[in-house]
Formats: C-alpha cells, sequence, structure tokens
C-alpha cells in the first residue's frame, strides 16, 4: 500500500475515532496499572529493591514511543531514537550489558542482507508500471462488455477485474481509482442502485491487500519469521473464498433486487458481429474447449510429465497440476485465437478475440509470479523480479512505457523501499533495547491478564489492529506491533502463518470500514461530488454522496467479517493451501507444524510441506 | 542566514544527485534477478555472487538513498494527530525531532558502524558463500548512507529554522509534490473526461 497522500476530507467524527486509536493503544500499555504494577516487573524478586524505573522501564519505554510516534516525527526515526535513547537508560540502570549498542551494526547489516525484502521493490515496481499501462481499463471495458448484458454483470465484472488487479499491480488505491473512474460512471448511468455501485468498487479495490502478490503478505511473513511462499500459499484460499461470497452477494442481489444491478440496455453492449448477432456463442465455445483442454491436460498431467521427461510416471501435487492444466487450457485459446488472427481465418467472434488478447498477458502474468512461486519454481524474490519484468514487457507491447514513466516508478519505489526499510532499521534499534530490557516479557504478561487463552488472544489482537487501521500505515502496524505479538502467539500454540493471513484479512477489513477506511477516501476522491449530466444519455445524474459511500461499504463489511469469523473457526480454510490435513482443535485455535516448515533457510526447495499432497483426511497426518 | 541556506542548496542538489543515481540501481536490481532465475533454471546454474549483488544494490538504493527520501519528505509519518497543528507547530515537531531525535542517530550509527567496515576492509573479509562477494563495500554503505541522512537533516533544520525565522519558505509546502495515485487519477481523468463533461450548476 501506498501512503496516502490524498486529500482526506475532515470530518468531525476524526477526533472521536482519534480518542478510540488512543485509548486501544492505551490499553496495552495501561493494562498492569488495572492488574497491579507488579506484572510489568519480570521474573525478578529483587524487583523491589530496583527503582521505579528500573521495574517499568518496559512499558515506560512503550508508552513514549506511542508519544513519539504521534508527534508526526517520521516513524523510523522516532523509533530508532527511542530504542537508542532506551538503551543508554538501560545500560545506565544495569539492565541491560554495557556493550549493547556494538550488537547494532550487526543487525542493520541483518537487514540488509535478508533478501526476501527485495520483493518489496520489485512488486511495487511492477505495480506501478502496470498501473499505468492501461491494462485495468482494458479489462474492465472487456470484461464489462461480456458481462454487462446480464443483471448485475457490471458488478460482477468489478469484482473479478479487481481481483486480476489484485494479483497484478496489488496497489488499492489504483484499483479503485481505475474502477472508480470507469465502471462507476456507466453504473450510474444505466441505473445501478448507488450503494451497491459503490461498495463494490471499493470491497474489490481492497482485495489487492490479501490476494498474493500483496506487499502486506510479504511483510507480515517477514516479522513472524515465515516463508513468504507459504504466507502465499496460505492465504489462495481464503483470498479465492472472498472471492467468491463477493460475486455470490452480487449473484442474490440480480435475484432479489433485480432493479438494483441492471443489465445493460442493448445499445450499450458495444458493436455487435456483421450478422448482428453478439458473438456470445463463438467465446463460449471458445471457453468450452480451452476448459476441456485445461481438465484433459490435468487428468493425464503425470503421464504428460512422465512422457516429457522419460521418468516414469509419478503423481503430481495437486496444486502444481491445477496450475499447470490453467496455463495449458488458457495458452491452448491464445495460441487459437492468434493462429485464428494471422491467419485472418474468422472464426471467432469479435468479442471472443478481444476476451482473449485482452485478458491472457495479464492472466499469463499472474501465471508467472504467482504459478512459479507457488510451484516452487522461483522464490518470490525471484518471481517479483519476473513479474516486474513481465511488467515492463507488457508496457512496451501496449506503447505504454517512455522514459519518464520509467523514472518515475523507478524513483516512487526507491522511496516506497527506503520508508519501509528505514522503518524496519528503526525498529531493529527499538527491539534490541526492548528484548535487552525483558520487554516481550511484558508483552506476554499483558496478554496473560486476558480472559480466554488463546482465542482471547486473537480476538484482542484483531480487534486492536482492525482499529489502529483506520490510522496507521499498514507498515508500521506490521514493523511495530507484529514484533511484540508473534512471540506471545507462537508461545499460545497459535499457527503463525493462519495468524499472518488473519492479520491481513483484518487489515483489509479495516480499510473498507467507514468512516476511516482508506479505500472509501480514494472512491470520493474520484467519485463525482456534484450533479453531472452524462455524455451518452443527455440525462442529469445526481452526485455520490458520502453517505451512499459509507452505506455501501457496511454490506461489504459484513462479509468481510463473516471471513473473519470463517478464519478463526475454520483455521483449515488457511492450511489447506499449505497440503497440511491435520484436523485442528478449534476452541485452542493449537495447530502443530511439521518441523520442516519452520526452516528459514532456501525457500525453493522446502516450498511444499509434503510433496505430492494427499486430499484432506487422507495424508499421514490424518485427524487425530 | 544566507550561507547556511547557501549550504542547504548544496546539499539539497547532492542528495538529488545522488536519490536520481540509486534508483537506477533498482532497475539493474530487477534485471540481475529475473535474468539469474532464468538461468539458475533453464541451465541448472548458480551463482553466489549474482544472488548477493541484488541485496548489494538494494542496500545502496534504501541507505543512500534515505537522504533523499528525507529530503522529499517521503519517510512515512503518523500525521493523525499533527495534521491538525498549524503548519507552524509541525515544524517546530520537525525541528525538535531532527535535533533531539534524527542527528544523533545518524551519528552513533555512523560512529557504530566505522569500525566495522574498515575492519572488513583491512582485513579483506570475503562473503562466507562460495564465490561470494567482498563484504566491506556493502559494509560501507551503512556509515555513507547515515551521512548523507545527517547532512540532509542539518539542511532540513537549517531550511524549517529559515521558515520559522520568516526567512524562508515553507520546505513543504502541502501537495507540492504529486503522488502516484495522484499522476495515475490526472492521466486517467485527462483520458475519460468525456465520459461525463458538462458537470450541471
Amino acid at each position: 500500500m501506498s501512503r496516502l497522500a490524498m486529500n482526506r476530507p475532515t470530518m468531525a467524527l476524526g477526533t472521536l475515532g482519534l480518542l478510540v486509536a488512543l485509548a486501544a493503544l492505551a490499553m496495552l500499555i495501561g493494562l498492569p496499572g488495572g492488574t497491579g504494577g507488579d506484572t510489568a516487573v519480570v521474573g525478578s524478586a529483587a524487583a523491589s529493591e530496583k527503582g521505579w524505573l528500573a521495574s517499568n522501564i518496559a512499558p515506560v519505554m512503550f508508552g513514549s514511543l506511542v508519544l513519539f510516534l504521534i508527534t508526526g516525527f517520521p516513524v523510523a526515526f522516532s523509533l530508532a531514537a527511542c530504542g537508542m535513547f532506551f538503551g543508554l537508560i538501560a545500560v545506565e540502570l544495569g539492565l541491560a550489558p554495557a556493550a549493547l549498542f556494538q550488537a547494532l551494526p550487526l543487525r542493520l547489516f541483518g537487514v540488509m542482507a535478508n533478501d526476501t525484502l527485495l520483493a518489496i521493490p520489485f512488486f511495487t515496481f511492477m505495480g506501478l508500471i502496470l498501473e499505468r499501462s492501461g491494462m485495468a481499463e482494458d479489462l474492465l471495458e472487456t470484461v464489462g462488455r461480456v458481462f454487462g448484458p446480464i443483471r448485475g454483470g457490471i458488478a460482477l465484472a468489478v469484482v473479478l477485474v479487481g481481483a486480476m488487479l489484485a494479483a497484478t499491480t496489488g496497489v488499492v488505491a489504483a484499483s479503485v481509482i481505475s474502477m472508480g473512474l470507469i465502471s462507476l460512471p456507466i453504473m450510474m448511468r444505466y441505473g445501478y442502485n448507488r450503494t451497491v455501485a459503490a461498495g463494490t468498487i471499493m470491497a474489490s479495490g481492497t482485495l489487492a491487500q490479501i490476494i498474493p502478490p500483496s506487499l502486506v503478505l510479504i511483510v507480515i511473513a517477514d516479522q513472524l519469521g515465515r516463508s513468504v511462499g507459504d504466507m502465499y500459499r496460505a492465504a489462495f484460499i481464503p483470498s479465492f473464498m472472498l472471492v467468491g461470497i463477493y460475486v455470490l452477494f452480487v449473484v442474490v442481489l440480480a435475484f432479489v433486487r433485480p432493479t438494483w444491478v441492471p443489465a445493460l440496455p442493448p445499445e450499450a453492449r458495444g458493436p455487435r458481429e456483421a450478422d448482428g448477432a453478439s458473438g456470445m456463442r463463438s467465446l463460449g465455445l471458445l471457453a468450452a474447449a480451452a476448459v476441456s483442454i485445461g481438465i484433459a491436460f490435468a487428468v493425464y498431467y503425470e503421464h504428460i510429465v512422465a512422457a516429457v521427461t522419460g521418468n516414469p510416471v509419478q503423481r503430481a501435487p495437486v496444486d502444481e497440476t491445477i496450475v499447470m492444466a490453467l496455463c495449458a487450457g488458457i495458452g491452448a485459446a491464445w495460441l487459437f485465437a492468434l493462429i485464428n488472427k494471422m491467419l485472418g481465418l474468422k472464426l471467432l467472434s469479435q468479442i471472443a478475440q478481444q476476451v482473449t488478447f485482452v485478458l491472457i498477458p495479464p492472466l499469463a502474468l499472474i501465471f508467472l509470479v504467482l504459478g512459479t512461486i507457488f510451484l516452487g519454481i522461483a522464490t518470490p524474490t525471484e518471481g517479483g523480479a519476473m513479474g516486474a519484468i513481465g511488467a515492463l514487457a507488457m508496457a512496451i507491447a501496449r506503447g505504454r512505457l517512455n522514459m519518464s514513466l520509467t523514472k518515475q516508478a523507478l524513483n516512487s519505489t526507491a522511496k516506497l523501499s527506503c520508508f519501509v526499510l528505514f522503518v524496519l532499521v528503526g525498529s531493529s534499534v527499538f527491539s534490541l533495547t526492548f528484548q535487552a530490557i525483558d520487554g516481550p516479557i511484558w508483552v506476554e504478561h499483558l496478554f496473560e491478564a486476558l480472559p480466554g487463552g488463546a482465542m482471547g488472544f486473537i480476538l484482542a489482537v484483531t480487534s486492536l489492529i482492525f482499529v489502529l487501521g483506520f490510522f496507521l500505515d499498514f507498515f508500521e502496524i506490521a514493523f511495530i506491533l507484529l514484533p511484540l505479538l508473534a512471540p506471545v502467539a507462537d508461545k499460545l500454540g497459535v499457527d503463525l502463518i493462519w495468524f499472518g493471513v488473519l492479520i491481513a484479512m483484518v487489515l483489509q477489513t479495516s480499510f473498507l470500514t467507514p468512516p476511516f477506511g482508506f479505500a472509501l477516501f480514494y472512491l470520493r476522491s474520484v467519485a463525482p461530488a456534484v450533479d453531472y449530466i452524462d455524455k451518452v444519455t443527455r440525462k442529469r445524474i445526481s452526485a455520490l454522496t458520502t453517505a451512499q459511500i459509507y452505506r455501501g461499504a457496511i454490506p461489504f463489511v459484513i462479509l468481510q467479517i463473516i471471513m473473519v469469523a470463517v478464519l478463526i473457526a475454520f483455521p483449515q480454510t488457511v492450511l489447506m493451501g499449505l497440503g497440511k490435513t491435520e484436523a485442528v482443535d478449534v476452541d485452542a485455535v493449537k495447530i502443530d507444524i511439521p518441523q520442516g516448515e519452520e526452516e528459514d533457510g532456501d525457500e525453493a526447495s522446502n516450498l511444499f510441506g509434503a510433496p505430492g499432497a494427499a486430499p484432506p483426511g487422507a495424508g499421514p497426518d490424518a485427524p487425530k | 542566514m544566507t550561507p547556511l541556506l547557501a549550504f542547504t542548496r548544496l546539499v539539497d542538489r547532492l542528495n538529488e544527485r545522488v536519490g536520481n543515481l540509486v534508483y537506477w540501481l533498482l532497475l539493474g536490481s530487477v534485471l540481475i534477478s529475473g535474468a539469474n532465475a532464468v538461468v539458475r533454471k533453464a541451465f541448472n546454474m548458480s551463482s553466489n555472487a549474482a544472488l548477493e549483488i541484488q541485496w548489494y544494490l538494494f542496500a545502496a538504493v534504501f541507505l543512500l538513498g534515505a537522504g533523499y527520501t528525507l529530503l522529499h519528505d517521503a519517510h512515512v509519518r503518523i500525521d493523525v494527530l499533527s495534521s491538525r497543528l498549524s503548519r507552524r507547530k509541525q515544524i517546530w515537531i520537525d525541528v525538535a525531532g531532527i535535533v533531539v531525535f534524527l542527528l544523533p542517530l545518524c551519528g552513533a550509527i555512523i560512529w557504530l558502524s566505522w569500525p566495522i567496515v574498515e575492519r572488513a576492509y583491512l582485513t579483506g573479509e570475503m562473503s562466507s558463500n562460495a564465490g561470494g562477494l567482498v563484504r566491506w563495500p556493502v559494509y560501507a554503505m551503512l556509515p555513507l548512507g547515515f551521512a548523507l541522512l545527517l547532512l540532509q537533516a542539518v539542511s532540513e533544520l537549517i531550511k524549517r529554522l529559515a521558515f520559522l525565522a520568516g526567512q524562508g519558505p515553507d520546505p513543504h509546502p502541502k501537495g507540492a509534490e504529486k503522488t502516484d495515485e495522484e499522476l495515475l487519477l490526472e492521466e486517467m481523468r485527462a483520458k475519460h473526461a468525456d465520459d461525463r463533461l458538462e458537470i450541471a450548476r
């Protein structure tokens, strides 16, 4: 997510919300006061002999950090200065070794040498190039043409394109801006219910937060000490389910409230074939052929591999088969359309041709990046680099790449990388001291005071992150809070991959929730704020009010909350993506991780927890 | 004030130049990483030097770019509260922050990391990976980057004090620099302006 710099309208509610956020932070700091000051004194019998500051240095340090941060001085420097300042105090009080800071340069070299973090600039650069390549416009136009003639069609197109943009550009702001400028006027022109139109666009835009290759997941994985590839694969099923319930919502509306999501009138459905047909049959046939080829490929995949490599037939992992089958089906369709076009065979209708040529390059890019990461062929860093190169190629093919765009994308990427990495540098300095003064034990004691064990912890943390998501940039939450929460979660037996996906989903909900969600501000900045005369219909169309934007978000926030609840109740939704099959004790949210997953080393080699993963329930770790 | 402001112009130009140079290293890193992945898979060849150069380049980008990022006021802030303050108060906070937080921080990191760079240079320390790269150039990025940040911090401090003394412009007036979102919005607005012409009065 790039930093919000657009005008956020000042609101009367702003101050109130601020108080809520402060209260949430105060809760974290203030709890020891409520449960007796001695909870803060950690494992030391001699605590009473020390001074007040020495006994309470962890809460004081954390409280000071919050104060420093809300002054508005850059986060990176506030964090680092807080770490240094309290480090000196701790050394002075004899709480930390005098050589505390000698370890600092080595820690910073560790940050520099962490090549997982390279994925951040790579995916950022890829997104910046793609968002200006005109891909979003073509996708919306084409998918809108396909679905336009059915009820709810444009809304479906927005959801599906939103998901595709999420898997490629991965920038919420860019998705909301594109869809708000292209699809919103169409929806308003042809009489969509405005709140539904606004909600669909915002919710589909926020999908970029959760669908891989989301930056959010990279940073969460890094902070939780898990592999990015695992985090991506774990997020895969939940994000598909999320897109699924959005689609379901639109479909249900189309049946229950048909006037809210009308089909486009015939004159708005784009050019027709020479013989007056819509050309949809041709598209349907092509799609059916592609699907059949894909399925056939999946069924015989193991034999094809054996034939190509000359090895005996082996069981292929399910996800590899799926990815390869999708590639085969789509590749066949593209090849057919290409041959048709080159030879002028006129076997395909114009719409089928358009769909093939517009949809397939971004799909190919998604496979190039995510497919290779999922299959373990590439590390996320390499996937990001190939994605960036693919994005450059696509922009060149569209004639959109020029020097000024390249420079601007590089410039923005460099600045974003710099501020993100500096927040990480700052948090390294902070945590050096915080660990030396046993801060993590203080945090653990805070959460011990909560009722409900692991579940109480999960609920408290999700609520806290939900509220903080209104006010803080995602990176601040990830670099400041996650390192504090991760050890506690680990100790409570919470699976950190599942925890990471849950946090990403909660943050996404936060970005969509009125009145502070970032997505709402982006839509507000592009939606018409005054009445206007529509150029096509010559009708007067009234402005989209802020109240309509807020109301539009609500049903989707409810859908999000349902998804969060599903994640909490059924952790399998996340873990299935990892090929894990063990049953989970839902009440304790305790998931055993096979040892192999803990390794942090070469991701390419241990991407599969269980090679040749068996279908759920049949694996070696069958339900206990 | 004049010689001090001349100093700020010099530093600003230096960091602008450095920033505009280092972002090309990112493109280099992208290309090397992509090529490396393909070569590793296609020819089953891998080189630790090629792997290490990627993060060497990235370390150079984010460390040497720190001063540039500060020059463009792009280090992320939590502005929920401070955005409600007057511009003068915000600038006072920056002044205090630079003096109390940023300058000591830069000094401390340069002071702590320099001996390590020096030792790595003198001993010719190499990467522990076979065929890896020599270490001191990347270690040197740490004090060098923080030195550029230190210079820029001094420059920003002078510019802010000049503003507070009424002798200079606001160093970062609101909306002076366009974000990527604003650029995208502008470009798309220009293209789709005819979709909803004639805003009704």
